[in-house]
């Protein structure tokens, strides 16, 4: 897969001949990190976020005055960006976002479901890829948690939801193998209901759970060089510049049989989930993640900096990233 | 040097518009007569060879789409494929099937082979609940003499995806290896670059795309520790077969091969066996002294089961057996849990008494006879100084616990099976009857406050965690009701839910046993079930967390180990009988009696026994800790107080 990412990625590169353009990178990019400017040599390519122009300044800002909401009318926020970056030509990742929040004597709890895709292959395989699995997992959790959630009457047996989870990725992974043999997408999901979070989980996109001062990353990367890291053969930071570092031994589409991450964990009052590609995670240090997503309260705004952190440091990959706010009750 | 690989992507497609349809004759000899396999690169079918009118030749042809539209891309494939399926006819091996014929038909290509009678071992593994050891030794031994003859080819030959599903057992009882990578050039060359061969059985330097023949010895080694362990690599992390030891989970397999699937599965490629006939050499020396080896792997067990018992009482007591501090005996069985207040501990029998003890001594102090059984555990209600339990006179009863002197009792319509539980928050005590309903009652006089109806006898013991009490009914339904006694949420299972709720304060994860065979996992608060993970038995006995794991004793003889957040199993211990009991997981140790009428300690991160003790009857009842007291009963009628050491 890396070769794959790789191939893409010089190809692109190739077809893109990049032209300076005399166009001045946004001014305070410039202030806050000068070094970076200079030395990276896409800094002379145009910073073109169209649908964010006031957010790509990397700075930080400060906290705005938090609103008091009525705590029960609370309810799970989010937020969510994607960007093809600054090197590719096509975005390959696939992302999904739902919530449902309902107040009524039933007394349904909020249900949330967010899905990041990373696809991988040649020929348009891999957004072919990501884009079915994110289709194909949500209408899944859609037709097998959330619509006999709203049926509550209905008394049959109830499938537990980390199995419906399963069971969407693995159709996910069915259908890719027929569709498209030749791509494979990673697939990070979680479904949220009241304050549990049920997650599946593929390949090295990543869940990072962000409490009041601590941020974990609450999946497991399927990459050789986490393996390895696991085994002691590398450590984190040799990890990150390893010349395998995006090859995958566990992605959609590789084989029929395959094993997906499943876990329950319950969110805290008012912490934060970031759902991300390696896109963000690459270039953005969780350091950067934890201190972008605690100052602001708007997770649209803190997604949309997220991506604008990760196309300054270079954007070298596809960005996805969801920001889920925990509330307080 | 050539390398081979399987079809890619075999299986899991279903449209079988693409397959040939029986009686269809291919090249006016193949009369395809209907599936063995098949996937996404093609299919293979069972043909008769016409040729041989007179008998029933029987060919297996493997037919291959060919993906690409690109005529010279088309022909380049069919060209490196034509080569390699020449490359693999002159192979001459009792382990490789024939090739007979090849030729491309209506853009397909196919392969006429040698049709082999049999299972692959993969099926095999699925088919079977244990392999004879000798016959994986010999297996084992095959493996290495065809992929040595294919190594040492004048061009060698890298077989690359050695693996249970590309052997077969023939209905000789001989392997044979299948799937040579005649497909390989079909994958195009993009993405499998990276994931040459099957992950799991792959060695780490096949993950750079770095393949050789050590290569093989490592897949090697991974499709036996699969076969001896029954633990399917691809289910778990690469490279991390040294977390499954194999003794761990194949008590039968002799050291010997242990030692040699472990050094051919060395991370390093220059520490596994440096060619196949050094590795077969080794199996061989299994093969030929099969006695010694027997005796190894008997010895050795021997030494285990002594070793741990003796290391761990070392200084306790000369005989390396554990002595109880005191025994009671009571009248009938013990099946009830027994519990304690300072120095008091209490314990119902089916002789009908409740019995108060001196926990240090085993001295008896008082006693109260009820008119039934004691199935019910006793609980102490700190605040009221009084001992609550239900007996099989329908009655729940409140004690002193300093007298023994009753304090109140309340009558239900059946028997009192369940056991209590108290809520001092609210001053009530909850318990559930035969009669079918969960009843609250106020502590310390005994004034009903409400009951709910659940159907069927309530035997499980209620929880009761964040303003909710969850308890089980016979119906198979788990309720979860306010402490007003409204309903809040229910969820059912397939069998009667005996067992008792755990609830995770923490994570608020509510866990229970079923009779379906499954420990459920639910949230608390709404009923909604996050995993469940299936037993071999009914499950009586009631979940207990401890840090990240639940651990449950199944109907099916094991006790459980889970990952809590995942439902990954982490261990289980097998006892030879159904485990009703409950555990308790206390300072790293894990305890709990067994129906074969052993009480066990197991170290709670390996799930390995660090002793156990034998009474004379099946165990049910669930130990009571104390700081320094073991305390739990015995189908034998006694109560056993052994010392808590080693914690």
């Amino acid at each position: 897969m890396d070769l794959f990412r790789r191939l893409f990625s010089q190809a692109n590169t190739k077809t893109d001949s990049p032209t300076p353009i005399e166009t001045k990178p946004p001014t305070e990019v410039v202030e806050k990190k000068p070094e970076t400017v200079m030395t990276n040599p896409l800094s002379t390519q145009p910073v073109e976020i169209p649908s964010m122009p006031n957010i790509a300044d990397g700075i930080t800002r400060p906290l705005p005055p938090e609103t008091v909401i009525s705590s029960s009318n609370e309810h799970l926020l989010f937020g969510q960006a994607t960007d093809v970056g600054m090197v590719r030509t096509n975005n390959q990742d696939a992302v999904f976002s739902f919530v449902s929040t309902s107040r009524s004597a039933t007394q349904r709890p909020d249900f949330g479901l967010f899905v990041v895709a990373d696809g991988m292959g040649g020929h348009h395989d891999g957004e072919k890829a990501s884009a079915i699995t994110a289709n194909m997992v949500a209408a899944y959790i859609t037709n097998h948690i959330f619509l006999p959630m709203l049926n509550s009457d209905d008394e049959t047996e109830r499938v537990p939801i980390t199995e419906s989870m399963i069971a969407a990725v693995q159709k996910a992974n069915a259908d890719i193998i027929t569709k498209v043999p030749d791509g494979g997408t990673t697939l990070t999901a979680v479904a949220v209901i009241g304050d549990l979070a049920y997650i599946a989980h593929v390949g090295d996109s990543r869940i990072y759970l962000i409490t009041k001062d601590h941020i974990e990353q609450i999946t497991r990367d399927h990459s050789l060089v986490q393996r390895y890291v696991e085994l002691n053969l590398l450590t984190p930071e040799e990890a990150s510049v390893h010349a395998q570092k995006n090859v995958l031994y566990r992605a959609l589409g590789q084989s029929e049989t395959l094993e997906v991450d499943a876990l329950t964990r319950r969110l805290p009052p008012n912490s934060k989930l970031i759902l991300c590609s390696d896109g963000l995670w690459n270039l953005v240090t969780e350091d950067e993640i934890a201190e972008i997503v605690s100052t602001h309260s708007n997770p649209q705004e803190a997604c949309d900096k997220l991506v604008a952190l990760a196309n300054t440091h270079g954007g070298t990959d596809n960005i996805t990233v969801i920001m889920l706010k925990i509330p307080a009750h | 040097m050539p390398e081979t690989t399987q079809f890619a992507g075999m299986g899991g497609e279903d449209s079988t518009d693409s397959s040939l349809q029986a009686n269809t004759v291919l090249q006016r000899r193949y009369k395809v007569l209907g599936v063995l396999g098949g996937g996404g690169m093609g299919t293979v079918y069972q043909a008769r060879d016409l040729n041989f009118p007179d008998v029933r030749k029987l060919v297996a042809v493997k037919e291959m789409l060919n993906p690409t539209t690109d005529p010279t891309l088309h022909a380049s494939t069919l060209k490196t494929f034509q080569r390699e399926a020449n490359i693999l006819a002159t192979l001459n091996h009792p382990a490789i099937p024939k090739i007979f014929d090849f030729f491309d038909q209506n853009d397909r290509v196919y392969l006429v082979m040698e049709y082999i009678n049999g299972r692959d071992l993969e099926t095999l593994l699925a088919q079977t609940k244990e392999l004879p050891i000798d016959k994986i030794i010999e297996w084992s031994i095959d493996l290495c003499d065809v992929v040595e003859f294919l190594h040492t080819q004048p061009k060698p030959i890298v077989f690359r995806d050695m693996k249970p599903s590309n052997i077969m057992v023939d209905q000789f009882g001989k392997i044979r290896l299948i799937d040579f990578g005649i497909a390989k050039i079909f994958d195009g060359g993009t993405k499998k670059h990276t994931m040459i061969g099957t992950e799991g059985y792959c060695a780490p330097e096949q993950y750079k795309g770095d393949v050789t023949v050590l290569s093989d010895i490592y897949s090697l080694g991974a499709t036996l520790h699969h076969i001896l362990t029954r633990k399917d690599p691809r289910l778990e992390p690469p490279f991390s077969f040294a977390e499954r030891p194999i003794q761990d989970f194949n008590p039968a397999a002799p050291d010997l091969l242990i030692q040699v699937v472990e050094k051919a599965l060395s991370f390093e490629p220059q520490n596994r066996f440096q060619s196949c006939v050094e590795m077969k050499t080794e199996l061989e020396n299994l093969r030929y002294k099969p006695v010694v080896a027997v005796a190894n792997g008997a010895t050795k067990a021997a030494q285990a089961g002594t070793g741990s018992e003796t290391s761990f009482f070392a200084g306790l007591d000369s005989h390396g057996t554990i002595e109880p501090r005191w025994k009671f005996r009571a009248e009938d069985e013990i099946r009830c849990t027994p519990a304690s207040y300072k120095e008091m501990a209490f314990i119902g029998s089916y002789d009908t008494n409740i019995y108060a003890l001196n926990i240090t001594t085993g001295a008896f102090i008082w006693k109260y006879p009820t008119h039934g059984g004691i199935a019910s555990s006793p609980v102490v209600d700190q605040n009221n100084r009084l001992v609550l339990f239900g007996s099989e006179d329908k009655t729940f009863y409140a004690l002193d616990y300093r007298n023994g002197k009753i304090s109140w009792s309340y009558t239900t319509q059946d028997k009192i099976r369940g056991s209590a539980r108290i809520a001092p928050e609210v001053d009530a005590v909850f318990f559930g009857s035969d009669d079918g309903h969960l009843y609250a009652l106020g502590a310390p006089n005994g004034r009903f406050l409400w009951k709910y109806q659940l159907g069927e006898a309530v035997r499980s013991r209620p929880v009761v965690a964040n303003d909710l009490v969850i308890v089980g009914s016979e119906t198979g339904e788990l309720f979860s009701l306010g402490l007003d006694g409204k309903r809040k949420w229910s969820y059912r299972t397939k069998r009667a839910v005996t067992s008792s709720p755990f609830v995770d304060i923490d994570e608020g994860i509510c866990y229970v046993g079923s009779m379906d065979g499954f420990l459920y996992a639910l949230d608390a608060s709404n009923g909604f079930s996050s995993w469940r993970f299936r037993t071999n038995g009914p499950i009586i006995s009631s979940p207990v967390v401890e840090g990240d794991l639940v651990f449950v004793g199944s109907a099916d003889g094991h006790l459980y180990a889970l990952n809590a957040q995942t439902s990954k199993e982490k261990w289980k211990f097998a006892s030879d009988k159904p485990i009703i009991a409950s555990p308790v997981a206390y300072q790293g140790a894990v305890y709990f009696g067994s129906t074969n009428e052993y009480f066990y300690c197991i170290d709670i991160n390996t799930g390995k026994e660090r002793w156990k003790f034998k009474t004379d009857g099946p165990i049910t009842s669930t130990a009571h800790i104390t700081s320094d007291t073991i305390l739990f009963g015995s189908l034998d009628k006694t109560l056993y107080a052994l010392p808590l050491v080693g914690g």
